[in-house]
């Protein structure tokens, strides 16, 4: 192939290849340029907070920021002004309506007469049980069932008690020998009922009547959640264990639908909607050592969408739709006071880092915005996320590979135009007769000299060979020389076929390679 | 943190290879490329064929070494293009920086950027590719020698032999080999570089060949008498020496052999030395040697008017 025309064929290829690779990135979505920036609305001391939700405790209808800490707890308004705020001993708490009024109640579970619950109704706390046969506050939960509303309390020692809407004892069970780690309401076939989970890897669904529907065991737990993710009326419960079991049992029959060991213990496990289809939940998981999963979960198992990790234990996750595009992203904390947001794609943007641990997060609607509540060991942060991106950033490969594309066809313009090295060997020959004649004279003469230093011993093995492989090639050379100037020659030489060295006529063996030669 | 500022530090470093890489293109080179077990200067590998008139010899001498230009010429003309398409990447790099500082996380641009480091690079080898190393002044003084002997040749009358400048040390010009006590191979090159034979206006017949024969220890392995570890010992450069073959086949019609007392057996001629000469039969054969690594033309020369003064001119 012409020598001006390989530069353009490979400029041609590769060019080729760069567009196809950047019209792949342009229309594939993958190239985005988003950011999300956090501004504090208002903040406001409060030290270990244990439990936060977002909710509407004064019946107002605009939802209240409830913030608790094992020894006390508080309702704020939209603006961080303290509604009302109560003072208990190693308290637990829920939130749930079990007055009736449609209103939120806060239900303390905590240590005073004996073990005793409060419920607080629109700020007025009211002692509705005391001297509770039970041990030291560890869980609490308000759970709907059919036949009414049941406060179920969970000890440091796996018992459980039950308490009717007016503090009357309904039932109680030693379901456990560890502490109770989670307990959350379960729907089955439509009906209520409440799974609870102890330490020492005992997970239970109860009935109303305290009646354990069933019950298994595994490693030690560290968090128990349960949701219903494919929205089939049956739920599912999602265990983390001390050393990265992750399992998701079917609540109806306890069944194990999905399991996964994560390697490191896991510390939260949420519920967020990342891929924006209602029909089916994601998952996601944290651990002790900064871990983090995503999994979704399609009704008969899960599977794992993406991986990330922070640089310390995994606190708190929440779910919250920052780019309004009907899909939620993950903001997980961790204990060194780091923020993220996760994409349902996996993709991380940082929040500004806080000075302590983060020790709760919710996101929810406060006044006409909704924001996310960050509650770190020291202060409550109310942060108004925005999420802003370039407009038509995606087709930017397209300008970079074009950008590529013309810079090698210039190279290959440019590698073009410039001459081909000459031959190193060259040969200033004469074509007349004489002169002719006269290099073959001096060829052969030559070629003389050389046998005769090998014979005198002055030059042996390759070299020898070397010198001889040349001279007979210009002698071959000075051949076709005659031949081409039409002059009339005896032939001497011989090509050989296997390794294309000249030899002399006559020769049945090539001195370079060995080959017979039957000509 | 470590092993993100040890990745950083690779980066940078490769980066900074890749610049100084690119510098060095755009920059004309000046410094002559000098053989690693020599340490002497490396020129163009050129291999000559003479069969022609003296005139033309030296014109395609001359158009040849203006091709090579020409070739070299068209690549220095770029030199600088590597060096602005490295310069261009780290544009679009700094693209991506200034949408971080934006608060944005952009790659696109970096890995254009590295594209086009890549390109740069390729580029740039290919126009090292064009670079040609210089021709070597055995080249000029060849070209003088037969400029100068021009005049002397019967009219219409050739140049025969051929001028290698390949390169004194290569595989195929070992001669042969020995070995010492210790089984160490040395190895002796004999190179003649330069042999021609031409008919001169006085009807002498003028053969003359110029080697240069050199030494060098192959690499060998050997023991530490005091730490028994195997060590590997690198090739040694054990000198050269150029010898001079002249043979004056006398016109007997014109000339007379009369050896005379310049020019005898130990005789000193520029940088040769006389070390055989035979007279009889009206053929003068002449082996000088010389202890210098190189020879010029103009000895040589001298060493052929020289070699001249044994010849007496008969009376007309």
């Amino acid at each position: 192939m012409n020598r001006k025309i390989i530069p353009f064929a490979v400029a041609g290829v590769l060019t080729c290849l760069v567009m196809a690779v950047s019209t792949v990135f342009a229309f594939s979505g993958s190239v985005k340029a988003e950011k999300v920036e956090s501004d504090v609305v208002w903040s406001s001391p409060f030290s270990g907070a244990e439990s936060m939700k977002v909710i509407d405790l004064t019946g107002d209808g605009k939802d209240d920021l409830f913030v608790q800490s094992p020894g006390y707890l508080t309702a704020l308004n939209e603006n961080g002004e303290a509604l009302f705020g109560f003072g208990y001993e190693q308290m637990k708490t829920t939130l749930g309506d079990v007055t009736g009024d449609n209103v939120e109640d806060i239900v303390v579970y905590h240590v005073d007469a004996g073990m005793s619950v409060d419920v607080i109704n629109q700020g007025q706390p009211a002692t509705i049980a005391d001297t509770l046969n039970i041990g030291v506050p560890s869980r609490v939960a308000v759970i709907r069932f059919a036949s009414g509303p049941q406060i179920v309390l969970g000890d440091s020692d796996g018992n459980l008690l039950a308490l009717d809407s007016n503090g009357q004892v309904l039932w109680t069970s030693d379901f456990a020998a560890g502490e109770v780690r989670g307990m959350d309401d379960v729907r089955i076939g439509g009906q209520a009922y409440v799974a609870i989970a102890s330490h020492d890897g005992t997970v239970a669904v109860f009935d109303s009547q305290g009646g354990i529907l069933w019950q298994s065991a595994q490693e030690q737990l560290r968090r128990m959640r349960a949701f219903d993710l494919n929205s089939d009326g049956t739920g599912e419960i999602i265990t983390g264990g001390e050393y990265g079991a992750f399992k998701i049992y079917d609540a109806a029959n306890g069944g194990l639908l999905f399991e996964k060991s994560l390697g490191q213990a896991v510390s939260e496990v949420r519920e967020v909607e990342l891929d924006g289809n209602p029909s089916s939940r994601e998952i996601v998981a944290g651990g002790k050592e900064g871990g983090i999963w995503a999994f979704s979960f399609d009704g008969a198992t899960a599977r794992q969408m993406w991986s990330a990790s922070l640089s310390d234990k995994i606190t708190e996750i929440a779910g919250i739709d920052v780019d309004d595009d009907g899909k939620q992203e993950a903001v997980v904390g961790d204990d060194s006071g780091k923020v993220a947001i996760f994409t349902a794609n996996g993709t991380r943007h940082n929040l500004p880092d806080r000075t302590s641990g983060i020790a709760r997060m919710d996101v929810g609607k406060l006044g006409n915005e909704r924001y996310v509540i960050v509650a770190d060991l020291n202060e409550l942060q109310v942060n108004k996320i925005s999420f802003s991106s370039i407009p038509g950033f995606q087709f930017t490969p397209l300008i970079v590979g074009g950008i590529i594309s013309a810079v090698i066809l210039i190279i290959a313009a440019i590698l073009a135009s410039i001459p081909g090295k000459p031959e190193m060997k060259v040969a200033f020959q004469d074509t007349s007769l004489a002169s002719l004649s006269a290099q073959r004279r001096m060829l052969k003469e030559s070629i003389a000299d050389v046998e005769r230093l090998r014979q005198a011993g002055e030059v042996t093995g390759e070299a020898y060979l070397a010198r001889l492989k040349r001279l007979r090639a210009d002698l071959a050379d000075n051949e076709a020389a005659f031949k081409k100037q039409g002059y009339n020659i005896k032939v001497e030489t011989v090509q050989c076929p296997n390794c294309g060295g000249t030899l002399e006529l006559g020769m049945d063996k090539c001195e370079y390679c060995g080959q017979v030669l039957l000509s | 943190m470590e092993s993100f500022l040890c990745a950083f530090g690779v980066i940078a470093a490769l980066t900074l290879i890749l610049f100084v890489y690119l510098l060095n293109t755009a920059r004309k080179r000046n410094a002559p490329i000098t053989s690693s077990l020599t340490g002497k200067k490396e020129f163009l590998p050129v291999y000559i064929t003479l069969a022609d008139k003296p005139d033309s010899i030296v014109r395609g001498m001359d158009r040849f070494v203006a091709e090579v230009q020409k070739t070299e010429s068209a690549g220095d003309k770029w030199r600088w293009a590597p060096m602005l398409i490295f310069l261009g990447g780290l544009g679009l790099m700094t693209i991506d920086g200034f949408l971080f500082l934006l608060g944005y996380k952009s790659l696109v641009f970096t890995a254009g950027g590295l594209a086009l480091w890549v390109t740069a690079l390729i580029f740039a080898r290919h126009l090292r590719k064009s670079d040609s190393k210089d021709f070597s002044p055995r080249y000029t003084d060849v070209k003088n020698l037969i400029r100068t002997l021009r005049d002397d040749i019967k009219p219409g009358g050739t140049f025969n032999g051929h001028l290698d400048l390949t390169g004194a040390m290569l595989s195929s010009k070992v001669a042969r080999t020995s070995k010492d006590t210790q089984n160490r191979i040395t190895e002796h090159f004999r190179d003649e570089w330069l042999t021609f034979k031409a008919k001169l206006y006085d009807g002498n017949i003028l053969r003359v060949s110029a080697i240069r024969k050199s030494k060098k220890r192959k690499s060998y392995w050997k023991r530490s008498p005091i730490s028994g570890k195997m060590k590997s010992k690198p090739e040694k450069y054990k000198g050269a020496a150029q010898f001079l073959k002249v043979r004056i086949a006398v016109n007997p019609d014109v000339y007379v052999v009369k050896p005379g007392s310049a020019f005898k057996i130990g005789a000193t001629i520029g940088k040769y030395k006389i070390a055989q000469l035979n007279t009889d039969g009206g053929i003068i054969d002449a082996v000088a040697d010389s202890p210098f690594d190189e020879v010029e033309a103009e000895h040589i020369l001298g060493f052929l008017q020289a070699a001249y003064s044994l010849l007496q001119r008969k009376a007309s």
